[in-house]
């Protein structure tokens, strides 16, 4: 698998909702940083939950790469659109069945065939928007 | 693909955001091809018949919101925390912005409020050494919180 390759299967793994095949890309202690949510920490805690809330939340889940290139220090530079539909709650956010497109830039470096460190960046307040949000300290509540 | 080496493609962008540290608006402009492709992806000003979005040029939606950027945020600074490259003219930037409010900007309107808001920039340089395209990336609800603006439109 070359260098393209890890991020493009990353992204074609999540567009088929196959959480365990996205983590199977990233070594076991590898570090997430996921910005718009304050989350860091190992993949298998913060990577996995993320993933596993997605799939669940948006059960019609698409993940379209826009933009894919690797800088000199192995990093995978990505923007992908996310969209689906939500089913169920999504980090505290109601379900109101409300369809969402969002828009995100990926980084993930690669170290020895396998990622091993990965951040991600995108505005929340525009998810917040598309679900139904009104206020960002009520995010749970809709009206 | 309009590439260039990652090492002048890195000098130009960095060159950018001293221009941006200084406030230099023109030199930021400049630095730019002339109908370079602006996307400030989180833009969005939602009005009741529209929605005006940070899609344009450098050198007319650009300027415009930088220049505003500036007036709203006078101490307005940045820091680039990382950068990486490759030789197509592909930059990638995750930068630190920071400023204090002094006027209203857009619906967010001025509590005198510091922020601290990372960003991620990409690039696009051509073989001439000049930018073709920015696309920025940051959190609005993060942004809005440290400012005490809380309704989401």
């Amino acid at each position: 698998m070359n260098s393209l390759d890890i991020p493009r299967t990353f992204f074609a793994r999540m567009d088929a909702r196959d959480t365990n095949g996205v983590l199977a890309l990233v070594t076991p202690h590898a570090k997430v940083t996921l910005f718009p949510l304050n989350l860091q920490g190992d993949v298998e805690e913060v990577g996995r939950r993320y993933l596993e809330q997605l799939v669940s939340a948006f059960p019609d889940l698409s993940v379209r790469v826009r933009r894919l290139f690797i800088g000199n220090d192995d990093t995978a530079v990505a923007e992908v659109t996310i969209t689906g539909t939500q089913a169920a709650d999504f980090f505290g956010i109601i379900n109101q069945e409300k369809l969402m497109d969002l828009d995100q830039v990926w980084f993930l470096h690669i170290n020895d065939g396998a990622i091993d460190r990965i951040k991600a960046y995108w505005c929340q307040n525009r998810l917040y928007r598309r679900l139904g949000v009104k206020r960002l300290d009520h995010f749970t509540i809709t009206a | 693909m309009s590439g260039t080496s990652s090492a002048v493609a890195v000098d130009v962008v960095t060159a950018f955001f001293d221009g941006y540290r200084d406030q230099d608006v023109e030199r930021m402009v400049e630095l730019c091809t002339e109908n370079a492709d602006f996307h400030y992806i989180p833009f969005e000003l939602w009005g009741r018949q529209r929605v005006i979005r940070g899609d344009g040029k450098v050198g007319t939606i650009g300027k415009v919101i930088w220049t505003t950027l500036i007036d709203s945020f006078p101490d307005i600074t940045n820091k680039i925390m990382s950068i990486t490259a490759d030789d197509q003219g592909n930059v990638a930037t995750e930068v630190m912005i920071s400023g204090t409010q002094a006027k209203p900007f857009g619906m967010i309107g001025s509590l005198g409020l510091h922020y601290d808001l990372p960003h991620v920039f990409l690039f696009r340089v051509g073989k001439e050494g000049l930018i073709e395209e920015i696309t920025a990336y940051w959190d609005t609800a993060d942004w809005q919180r440290q400012l005490g603006w809380l309704e989401v439109d």
